[in-house]
């Protein structure tokens, strides 16, 4: 595959599905935002440019699905901590259950062909 | 050292901020202070701090042009529709083509320097615009033809005048509706260029 198709066809996978991993990594606890965009940069491919996560986080935001909180640093300035609202766990298990089911479709197909 | 550092930092920002300028002020206030902490939080976890350091940090940033675009599509912000500059040579042209002689003349070339009129608008308004030449050939035509034809039966008093008029009319009708042509012409490209892409 050349690779600007390629690349358009990751950025398409990758669009719909960003919000979630960030979701996910803020399911156990509340982070700062270089850690979770460090976090989400050490999965392969997900991430690019780093900067384009706080547009992203600041959506999630303005929908509820996230909250922000400042806490203090053990060095230099307090920092802005990402926290799930209950309403973000609830489309993070939305999103869990129906991935599994689109993933299991798709995988299916792709490796048998459809064939039983 | 340091002040090399921060001066890094602070034009990356500063073209941040202007890649984001058709943003509200608020969400652009918030995507600085965002990445701005970011910046922060790395350079801290950065030990020693040296400028290649800082710079791959800000190279994983990205572009200030992507996370602008990002924000933009994740906000639901169009960008505004670039508004097509005034095109001056164009309204020049336009308003010379109206005043005659010397106006026709200059604007007649200034209709062939534009790349906003197609072929055939320019056509039309050099026709327009050099209408007198025609009037003045047809004088001479005119006057010609009356030396020759010396003998024949003069133009009547009636033939004379609607000559005359035809000769007046011409030149300086004709370059007025050429340029309401261009300017409508000119006013429909606007309209076409703004329009939102289908």
């Amino acid at each position: 595959m050349v690779p600007a198709k390629r690349e358009s066809l990751i950025t398409q996978m990758r669009r719909g599905t960003l919000e979630y991993c960030v979701l996910a990594l803020l399911r156990d606890q509340p982070r700062y935002g270089f850690d979770l965009v460090r976090s989400l940069g050490a999965a392969d491919g997900l991430v690019t440019s780093e900067g384009t996560i706080y547009p992203l986080l600041s959506r999630l935001r303005r929908d509820g699905l996230v909250t922000t909180t400042w806490h203090e640093s053990p060095s230099g300035p307090p920092r802005r901590y990402y926290q799930l609202t209950s309403e973000g766990g609830r489309a993070l298990a939305l999103f869990t259950t129906e991935w599994d089911r689109f993933t299991d479709a798709v995988d299916h197909l792709l490796r048998q062909g459809g064939s039983p | 050292m340091t002040t090399e550092v921060d001066a890094l930092v602070l034009r990356y920002l500063q073209d941040l901020e202007g890649e984001l300028r058709d943003l509200p002020a608020n969400r652009r206030q918030e995507l600085l202070d965002e990445v701005g902490e970011h910046i922060a939080a790395a350079r801290a976890a950065l030990d020693p701090e040296t400028e290649a350091g800082v710079r791959t940090v800000l190279e994983r940033l990205g572009d200030p042009a992507d996370i602008a675009a990002e924000a933009r599509e994740r906000g639901g912000v169009q960008r505004p529709p670039v508004r097509p500059a005034t095109p001056w040579l164009e309204v020049i042209a336009i308003v010379l083509l109206v005043i005659p002689f010397a106006g026709w003349v200059v604007g007649v070339v200034l209709v062939w320097l534009s790349r906003l009129w197609t072929t055939r608008d320019k056509l039309i308004g050099t026709l327009g615009g050099m209408s007198w030449v025609l009037a003045g050939l047809g004088t001479v035509m005119t006057s010609a033809g009356g030396s020759r034809a010396v003998g024949s039966a003069p133009l009547g008093p009636s033939e004379t005048s609607l000559m005359a008029v035809v000769l007046v009319v011409i030149p300086f009708v004709l370059p007025v509706l050429a340029a309401i042509y261009l300017g409508f012409r000119l006013r429909g490209r606007d309209a076409a260029a703004s329009a939102p892409p289908s």
